[in-house]
């Protein structure tokens, strides 16, 4: 089963969580808000089976959830 | 002691730096303060997220962690005597007749002549963990915070997590308790290398990599079964007690009805930091204006301004412009020349 990730940058609130427990799947911009850079944040990259336990740290360390996950590639809804 | 009764003058919502910082200057110009937080502890996001991080960009400190941070501002403010509300979420904030604010938490109903909202990105809780019947355990021996480490002496605890905060407690908890049992879903944690160095080297048994899938019990969590992760594996243990250390959610909440002009997740604010509720401030993260930074530096220099305007509004014959700290500190301290400062 493939895993895609993106970061919601609509809820981000940079606090650098994310790219703490996963620095593999994530990094931050010019704000400082965070986003996949495995595929620039477009959900479309399956994450490395090795990485998928720093992915749940990430998930779960989110204070405001903005991480999505699926086994599809992920598209987010325009706010 | 309940404040039901007490009008203060100035109402802190949220305990992050700026709102001590706040809370610190409205001590200065002489104001009775009530500070707000939603958590059992102070300091917000840094405590909550980073403690141990350095932050390089407060005036001043070529460097500092979040943790030292909290506790200078906590000293600072504790020149003056605020009320410190904790583990109490602002739900209502209502203007009475008066022209006072009646402010409803979770537990109680406090009142204020003026208000600064410094809540940052919204109240943050615990997040909670995801079995069906963990609810009904909560306030018995489900714990997402440990107030007194004696309530658990000679407690079999078990301790979820795999960060900093379940390692560190459960190494505090290691001599009190019967037995700590830390449970996390992987090997590896996301706790500080020393801390997990002196997990692995103490008496907490470490079980990984399970996760907990069922609370038994009638009215209290009596046993727990943790599934090992990717097998058919299912193990019961008998508990005392569980403590969830699952990080933090923050959520702005209840503060989008309560009829402020907010413009994506902020509040917006004028020159004086106030909002279009007149005696409601708004500052740090939590506000927005043409140009906003989302900076604690920021943050330290919008608390002043909404002090100082807040200040007048209570009482329009006072300066907004207040004359040098120094002056203010020695006038503070011939008032009360008996009273030693607290310096905790």
């Amino acid at each position: 089963m493939a895993t895609h990730t993106i970061v919601d940058q609509s809820t981000c609130i940079a606090c650098g969580a994310c790219g703490a427990s996963a620095p593999d799947i994530f990094d931050y911009n010019d704000e400082g808000f965070a986003f996949v850079h495995l595929d620039n944040n477009e959900g479309s990259a399956e994450v490395d089976e090795d990485l998928l336990d720093d992915l749940d740290d990430a998930v779960e360390g989110c204070p405001t959830d903005s991480i999505k996950v699926s086994e599809y590639p992920i598209v987010l809804e325009e706010v | 002691m309940s404040n039901e009764q007490k009008v203060y003058d100035i109402t802190i919502i949220g305990g992050g730096p700026v709102g001590l910082f706040t809370s610190f200057y409205a001590g200065m110009r002489q104001m009775s303060v009530n500070l707000i937080e939603s958590l059992p502890q102070l300091g917000g996001q840094l405590t909550a997220l980073y403690p141990e991080k350095y932050i390089y960009d407060i005036a001043g400190f070529p460097k500092i962690t979040g943790q030292k941070l909290i506790d200078n501002l906590v000293e600072q403010m504790s020149q003056f005597e605020p009320t410190i509300t904790l583990e109490q979420e602002v739900r209502e904030v209502t203007k009475q007749d008066d022209g006072n604010f009646k402010i409803k938490t979770n537990k109680e109903t406090h009142y204020s002549k003026a208000i600064i909202i410094t809540a940052g990105n919204g109240a943050f809780q615990p997040r909670k963990i995801e079995i069906e019947n963990a609810e009904q355990y909560e306030g018995k021996n489900l714990h997402y915070f440990i107030k007194d480490l004696q309530y658990f002496a000679g407690k079999n605890v078990q301790v979820l997590g795999g960060g900093d905060s379940a390692v560190d407690w459960s190494l505090m908890l290691e001599p009190i308790a019967n037995k700590v049992t830390l449970v996390h879903r992987r090997d590896k944690f996301r706790a500080h290398e020393a801390s997990v160095e002196n997990l692995m080297n103490s008496k907490v048994e470490v079980k990984t990599p399970y996760i907990p899938s069922l609370f038994i019990g009638e009215d209290h969590i009596e046993k727990i079964v943790l599934s090992k992760m990717k097998s058919d594996e299912v193990e019961e243990i008998a508990i005392d007690e569980v403590i969830v250390n699952y990080g933090f959610v923050s959520s702005l909440g209840p503060i989008k009805d309560w009829e402020l002009e907010i413009e994506k997740n902020s509040i917006v604010v004028n020159s004086k930091m106030e909002t279009n509720i007149k005696g409601i401030y708004a500052v740090g993260d939590i506000c927005t204006y043409p140009g906003k930074v989302k900076l604690i530096a920021s943050g330290f220099g919008e608390a002043p301004t909404a002090v100082s305007n807040a200040k007048v509004y209570i009482d329009p014959t006072a300066k907004v412009q207040a004359t040098h700290s120094t002056t203010l500190m020695e006038k503070k301290e011939k008032l009360d020349q008996k009273k030693v400062p607290v310096n905790s």
